[in-house]
């Protein structure tokens, strides 16, 4: 039975966000603020808004302040001055850490607004073109990146984040090369690294790629995403119980990420551990969601019922592992893998009808 | 039916008197009024029916519907309707009121304001007299270019967006639109709101991959785009002045638009409602130029600090202290939005304890606030309707069809009287623009509203036992001859009204210019100040209830 890997599909969220953020502020984006507060624009008080700015900058990116923190701040610096670009920027950067998709519009309006004010605001357009890899509108996101990068040709984070871009785009051997001459100039950026080491998995250079996500993990940066895809590589290379050491460090990291889970839960059924696999599972079930699923939700549910379908079938609840499958056909029709096992479940269900014990999935 | 008229003024005097000052209001409520609203539209020879071009497809825009606006467009007091369609080819429809009889009759054809000949989809409607003629003039907002249509005066419109330069965007998605002086120059200025940056040929699957599950997506996937604002230049062309007065954000995915003084210093302000991102208040800073202040008025997100999705908005107050407040409506399971105006630039969100909660489950669009039982405040009829038409697909309790909701407001709490409001208010719709205008000039006003891919509903208002009324025709000497954002203190012995003469709120729709006012038991208004919109004041005194009071600008 194969394993499934979805590195092309891994999306990028939560720790990334804050790693971003702390090169961002590396590079001088709270110094960035400063200069701005610095140059008075706010009729009543600039050095009370420079001192807010910098302060709701450094917690968030040190991830010290809670977001909401953050954005109540940072909504009463926007009631003095509307027109602050980085007020925007930092606000933007705060819905995102939020992590809700609900606000992801807001996100997205607020670096929108920042850039409008501020074209030149670079880490507004590194954090605009994330929420644009979020949504899958990887065009988008190049647009971005290209308009900053005629701005400031050498920014590492542009840079590293084109290279994701091309790699969305489907041009992994382009961002092999992008990420490669940003870590020629910084090879400390983990991001770029990480950005490497999905090109690579999508190269088929899966040794190498391992090579760099090992190194990212073994930075010390909590990226739950990095965790994810070494893992999801490790279990594809048949070293099952690496993958689930980094998955379950990567659960530790961010304990909501179902899509962790389903792929830790992937690695424990191959080692045969289904009762583990099966907790997993259970702490990865999509919850229901008013008005039908949103975008990534579907993505993850399928997911989901796949590894469910395959741990049900390994535990002999057939009819359970058809109905899982099935799931997977609602919202992926055309996923092939998803099809044969459900062609397959069914052979084994004619063949056996009346021993199948019973179950349902949930 | 009472048609007075006020040719003469009672008396006309500038006196220095703050249109601010706004004594306790005593309660002017008629004993036991009882809402009633007749669906009048099978005898109204009303046949337009909308056409949202909904396809397998699923584009956005199908799920706009198409706006209404009254328009008196030959000046015979009676308000026509003017319909707009959606699909592209398909005709807008222009129907003359026959004097307040219930009847109209089509005159689109010899009108010329089909817009049929457009290929966009056809979205709101402002209504203004932009030239200053003395005819009101029609501008609809599309999926694509605007259209400006000038009332020629005798019945039929001339299509002159081109020499106007109001088309907008070739590509953009207009939506909300209204005239209004915001420079105080004496002629109608043009504000028009934009949604997103979409386009037909990327349009992305959203919902799921099985047959009958495909669903309209959602405005996150795509980015907003800036509103636009055209200054007249008062010789039938406009200057796009968007980026200079600052209300250009992309950030914007406006839908609904709102004009009011909300700080009462004498000029208009505009609120945007928006799609699933902040609502802005754009301060109007009297110097062309405006500030949004949502973040420090807090209207700009619910209570909690998240942005609703923003439909329909009006502002005007329904506490009587005097300052307008604004009222958004909101996707199911938001609550609909009140923000209390209380003066100083602050605002309070209570929407979640003046008695509305009904409005939670039901996806709301157009919207008016306005006195259906006239009797002094401001009551509130909201039209609804989802926007996913396969929504019971996903959410079986859901519906795409959604019946209105009409409250009345008591002592500034509001009291949901939809089921005693007639057998109108007991269908479902799928609701989008909603307008009022008193159409048989009975005194009390109607609504009429539009309905995606169905016939539109007109609804007279036969409420009994209502309080007495005035609707006032001002007359301005200035280009703005409806004196469209004049402000209006009306004084009975049951308190005082603060209101403003202003068509524009609701989603994509445009009411009477006319501003009617419930006074309750009075049988006259003991006195009526009117701040015009160049600044000057004038003051009647003791003035008749129950006509229509034309009042002249001195």
């Amino acid at each position: 039975m194969p394993l499934v890997t979805r590195s092309t599909n891994l999306h990028v969220s939560g720790g990334l966000i804050r790693a971003v953020g702390l090169c961002l502020a590396a590079a001088g984006l709270v110094a960035t603020v400063a200069a701005r507060a610095e140059g008075g624009q706010s009729a009543r008080g600039p050095a009370s808004v420079q001192e807010r700015l910098n302060r709701v900058g450094s917690g968030l990116f040190a991830g010290t302040a809670p977001p909401d923190d953050a954005i109540r701040e940072l909504k009463s610096v926007l009631a003095i001055d509307p027109q602050s670009a980085e007020a925007h920027l930092l606000l933007g950067v705060a819905y995102r850490m939020r992590g809700s998709p609900e606000l992801t519009g807001e996100a997205r309006a607020e670096l929108v607004q920042a850039l409008a004010i501020k074209p030149e605001l670079v880490p507004a357009r590194v954090y605009l073109a994330q929420l644009y890899l979020d949504l899958g509108r990887a065009g988008a996101a190049r647009e971005v990146l290209t308009t900053g990068l005629a701005q400031r040709p050498d920014d590492p984070q542009l840079g590293a984040l084109l290279a994701e871009t091309e790699r969305q785009l489907g041009h992994p051997d382009r961002a092999i090369e992008l990420a490669r001459q940003v870590l020629l100039r910084d090879e400390s950026l983990a991001q770029a690294r990480y950005y490497l080491g999905l090109a690579l998995l999508d190269a088929k250079q899966r040794d190498a790629a391992i090579e760099e996500l090992e190194r990212v993990v073994r930075s010390g940066l909590k990226v739950a995403d990095a965790n994810l895809a070494l893992g999801a590589a490790y279990i594809e290379a048949g070293r099952l119980d690496d993958g689930i050491e980094v998955l379950r460090q990567g659960t530790t990291i961010d304990p909501l990420r179902a899509d962790m889970r389903v792929t830790l839960a992937r690695a424990l059924r191959a080692k045969g551990l289904l009762d583990k696999a099966e907790a997993q599972l259970m702490l990865a079930t999509p919850k229901p969601q008013s008005g039908g699923p949103q975008f990534s939700q579907q993505q993850t549910g399928a997911d989901f019922y796949f590894e469910l379908g395959l741990l049900r079938r390994q535990q002999g609840r057939l009819q359970a592992a058809a109905d899982a499958f099935k799931k997977v056909l609602d919202t992926q029709p055309d996923r092939d893998d998803a099809v044969r096992e459900l062609a397959e479940v069914r052979r084994l269900l004619q063949n056996k009808p009346r021993r199948q014990p019973s179950g349902t999935a949930p | 039916m009472i048609t007075a008229r006020w040719p003469a003024l009672l008396l006309l005097c500038l006196l220095p008197v703050s249109i601010n000052s706004h004594p306790p209001r005593a309660s002017a409520t008629v004993a036991g009024p009882t809402v009633h609203f007749t669906d009048a539209t099978a005898t109204s020879n009303i046949s337009f029916v909308h056409d949202s071009g909904a396809s397998p497809d699923k584009y956005m825009v199908e799920t706009f519907g198409s706006g209404v606006g009254w328009i008196d467009y030959d000046n015979d007091g009676f308000p026509d309707l003017y319909f707009v369609n959606g699909a592209p080819g398909s005709a807008n429809a222009l129907y003359r009121n026959n004097k307040g009889d219930g009847t109209f009759t089509d005159v689109t054809r010899e009108a010329g304001v089909a817009a049929d000949g457009n290929r966009s989809y056809k979205t709101g409607v402002a209504v203004g007299d932009f030239d200053g003629d003395g005819y009101l003039d029609l501008y609809v907002t599309a999926f694509g270019p605007n259209i400006l249509y000038r009332n020629n005066g005798n019945g039929t419109f001339t299509d002159v967006t081109a020499a106007a330069g109001v088309a907008g965007g070739p590509n953009e998605w207009s939506t909300s639109t209204g005239f209004f002086d915001f420079d105080r120059d004496g002629d109608l200025d043009l504000y028009v709101v934009n949604y997103l940056d979409y386009h037909l040929d990327d349009n992305p699957y959203c919902g799921l991959r099985k047959p009958g599950y495909r669903m309209y997506c959602h405005p996150t996937l795509f980015d907003g785009m800036a509103d636009r604002l055209f200054r007249n230049n008062g010789d039938g062309t406009f200057t796009d002045v968007s980026k200079a007065a600052g209300i250009a954000n992309p950030a914007g995915k406006g839908l609904g638009l709102a004009f009011c003084d909300f700080d009462r210093d004498g000029d208009t302000d505009i609120y945007v409602a928006n799609d699933s991102v902040r609502n802005f208040l754009y301060r109007n800073n009297r110097d062309g130029t405006f500030t949004d202040v949502a973040y420090g008025t807090g209207v700009g997100f619910d209570i909690n600090g998240k942005p609703q999705a923003g439909m329909g908005v009006d502002c005007a107050d329904v506490d009587g202290n005097g300052f307008p407040d604004i009222f958004v409506t909101n996707f199911s399971e938001e609550l609909n939005a009140l923000y209390k105006n209380l003066g100083g630039g602050a605002f309070e969100d209570v929407s979640a304890t003046v008695g509305m909660g009904s409005a939670f489950a039901p996806l709301g669009f157009g919207t008016r606030l306005f006195d259906f039982d006239n009797d002094g405040d401001l009551d509130i009829h909201v039209t609804n309707g989802h926007v996913i038409d396969n929504v019971k697909l996903y959410t079986p309790s859901f519906s795409y069809a959604q019946k209105d909701l009409l409250y009345e407001n008591v002592g500034g709490r509001f009291r949901d009287v939809t089921d005693a409001a007639g057998a109108a208010f007991q269908s479902a719709r799928v609701g989008r623009g909603l307008a009022v205008a008193d159409f048989d000039n009975d005194g009390d006003l109607d609504v009429v509203i539009s309905s995606l891919g169905q016939r539109p509903v007109l609804l007279r208002n036969d409420t009994p036992h209502k309080g007495n009324w005035l609707l006032i025709r001002a007359r301005s000497r200035s280009r703005n001859t409806y004196g469209l954002g004049a402000t209006v203190r009306v004084e009975t012995p049951g308190g005082v009204q603060v209101r403003e003469i202003n068509n524009v709120a609701s989603y994509l729709s445009s009411s009477d210019v006319r501003l009617h006012v419930g006074l309750g038991a009075a049988a006259s208004a003991r006195r009526i100040e009117i701040l015009w919109p160049r600044g000057g004041r004038q003051v009647l005194t003791d003035v008749a209830a129950n006509q229509v009071l034309v009042v002249d600008e001195p």
